[in-house]
């Protein structure tokens, strides 16, 4: 089969999680975590360097001498690492050690990252990579380089027929149009990608991200996964492992409006507390009490004071700087177009809560002008719009599902010919997908 | 939105000694303070509402301890919020001292005991807060802050306890006792 009839291979490749599939799907066929596990030492170094061979003899690590260049390998039974929940598993027992190769969205280990991507290519989707586009993801602010040195990898390891790198956040905005809430199919607004590691909060203007005025916020899963197991820990729960909080997290945390008032709604309302059940394998069942840590936890988006001391700035106060920092022109688009992605977006009336939090700072400064130019005609208001919406989770891979499977998208690749011709500086510059006169 | 502060502080009409302000109280211990109506038989002591005549500054601490204790930055705006800092400072100190395996009698004796042991004002060397709270200004102020504030301690572990030990007489509430490992405003008693 030639490469225009195929679908396009998504993969988006987060700092916590990796979401891969075929554009014109409506969700990934994978998603596990963005973790490797060689034979090497753990940790494996960074900075591109291959990673360390174990320091024992080889009867031991079972002979495996460092790999040779991976182009020449095309089977996957002789592969000596795992990747994703595998990877998870054999970094449990001895001889592996385990590297995650992205850190704060950025590919930090390139050797890892190739063999991921090989694993991911030929094991999981199983495709042969001359015969499909890609469309890879990318976070805001990607030097060059790095994409110099993903299109590397594609072009001259895998043979890849095409290749598409796209802004996670733009990629966010076009998920979006899924929502009934969103009238026009614009690639102007603010999008908060929250996932495992870091919060970004990115500005987009017509398609193309305002750098100077992206936020970052050390606040992201990990972080609120850690605060609840704080909390288990402080009630002396049977088992507060880091899995056990994670799935709490997942199954059992939604924002409210106002604290105090839900504390007080727990004493009223006992069936707020709830049961979660771990499996400790080998018969053991414990029963973790879940409650107070159901909004708390999230709440340390809107009050970071209350997990740490270093950062104080409430998630909605960011935001509003973010697009106060932003040319004027684009800011009434910025804040009707406020777009959710990523995981860590996921908590029940999280939307509604930032909505409501900006929209309280947006008509204070309002007031404030207005009492300081001591007219008493009032302004209308701005319009401040949150987008909750169905495909959030994996809002960048579903963008580029969409975005993957116009008739366009091959004619805003660049194909292997081109690479070959030009050489890898050719991805520095991509012309934008799903922009204006696009159709997607 | 950070912590909740006092709704009392717009009573203006409340005396005040140092800068702390000797709000009325829905009490029977004796001493200084204006005494509100206590609740009749049908009313929730739990959840007094707070446009009850009845309700008080200590029934407002105990209803934002579990938020604030969460903090520890608070800006005071007035002598209320110095009322509120003892308070929720003090229902730290008595969570501190019911051991989880305590019965509802036990831990009613420590905390009576505690309630009544002589304990620092402001201005005094060891109290945690001087550079919040101002001393009295002379020696018979002084006896009525201690009148005051001894009138809060009975009357809060009263209270207390009746949360800490709402379901069980004999376990002790484990999501009351889980904020013993918070301090609010980095601060012990
Ligand atoms: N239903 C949910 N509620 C809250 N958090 C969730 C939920 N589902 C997943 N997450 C969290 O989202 C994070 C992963 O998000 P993701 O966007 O995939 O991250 P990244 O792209 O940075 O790898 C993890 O911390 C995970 O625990
Ligand atoms: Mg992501």
């Amino acid at each position: 089969m030639s490469a225009s009839q195929t679908p396009a291979v998504v993969m988006d490749n987060g700092t916590g999680y990796s979401k891969l599939g075929f554009a014109g799907n409506d969700a990934p066929s994978w998603v596990f975590p963005t973790a490797i596990a060689t034979k090497a030492a753990a940790g494996g170094g960074s900075g591109g360097g291959r990673p360390a061979v174990a320091q024992k003899p080889s009867f031991l690590t079972g002979g495996a001498g460092p790999s040779g260049h991976l182009s020449s390998k095309r089977g996957t039974e002789d592969l000596d690492f795992f990747i994703g929940d595998e990877a998870l598993n054999a970094a449990k027992g001895p001889g592996y050690g385990i590297d995650y190769p992205i850190r704060h969205g950025q590919i930090e280990n390139w050797d890892h990252m190739e063999r991921f991507w090989q694993s991911s290519i030929f094991k999981y989707l199983r495709v042969e990579p001359e015969d499909h586009y890609f469309l890879l993801t990318e976070p805001p602010l990607n030097p060059p380089e790095s994409r110099e040195s993903t299109a590397e990898i594609m072009f001259e390891s895998f043979n890849c027929a095409g290749l598409y790198i796209a802004v996670q956040a733009v990629l966010a905005l076009a998920a979006s149009w899924t929502s009934s809430k969103v009238q026009d199919r614009s690639l102007t607004g603010t999008v908060i990608d929250s996932g495992d590691g870091v919060t970004h909060v990115i500005p987009v203007a017509e398609g193309y991200v305002i750098g100077s005025s992206i936020r970052s916020i050390p606040i992201a899963g990990r972080d609120i996964t850690y605060f609840v197991q704080s909390l288990l820990r402080d009630r002396g729960e049977p088992d507060s492992s880091l899995k056990t909080a994670e799935s709490i997290k997942e199954e059992f945390c939604y924002v409210c409006p106002d604290i105090v008032k839900e504390f007080s709604k727990y004493d009223r309302e006992p069936d707020k507390f709830q049961k979660y059940v771990v499996d400790q394998g080998a018969g053991r069942k414990v029963t973790v009490d879940v409650g107070y840590e159901r909004f708390l936890a999230p709440e340390i988006f809107f009050n970071p004071e209350i997990n740490s001391s270093d950062f104080l700035t409430p998630l909605p106060e960011v935001v509003d700087g973010v697009i106060q920092s932003s040319p004027i022109d684009v800011r009434k688009g910025l804040y009707k177009n406020i777009v959710l992605s990523g995981g860590s977006t996921l908590y029940k009336d999280f939307g509604r809560r930032l909505q409501r939090d900006i929209r309280h700072l947006v008509d204070a400064r309002i007031r404030l002008s207005e009492q300081r130019a001591g007219t008493s005609v009032r302004s209308s208001g701005l319009e401040v719009s949150v987008i909750t919406h169905k495909r959030q989770r994996y809002g960048p891979w579903f963008g580029g599902s969409l975005l993957g499977q116009t008739p366009e998208f091959r004619s805003y690749c660049h194909t292997k010919q081109e690479y070959d011709e030009i050489g890898p500086s050719i991805v520095r510059r991509f012309a934008l997908l799903g922009g204006p006169g696009g159709n997607a | 939105m950070p912590a909740y502060h006092s709704s009392f502080l717009s009573d203006t009409d409340v005396r005040i000694i140092g800068n702390f302000g000797l709000l009325p109280l829905r009490t029977r211990t004796r001493g200084p303070a204006y005494t509100l109506p206590l609740l009749g038989p049908e009313d929730d002591e739990i959840h007094v509402d707070p446009e009850s005549e009845s309700y008080d500054i200590l029934d407002e601490t105990l209803v934002l301890f579990r938020a604030n204790t969460l903090f520890r930055n608070f800006e005071i705006k007035g002598p209320a919020d110095r009322v509120l800092i003892y308070g929720i400072l003090f229902i730290s100190e008595c969570l501190g001292k019911i051991k989880p395996n305590m019965s509802g009698r036990e831990a009613e004796k420590a905390l009576n005991t505690l309630a009544l042991e002589h304990f620092a004002l402001p201005g005094d060397p060891t109290f945690p807060l001087n550079a919040l709270f101002a001393p009295a200004r002379d020696r018979n102020e002084a006896d009525t802050l201690r009148q005051y504030i001894s009138q809060i301690r009975q009357e809060l572990t009263i209270r207390l306890l009746s949360r800490v030990y709402f379901d069980s007489a004999t376990t002790p509430s484990k999501w009351w006792l889980s904020f013993t490992k918070r301090k609010f405003m980095g601060k012990n008693l």
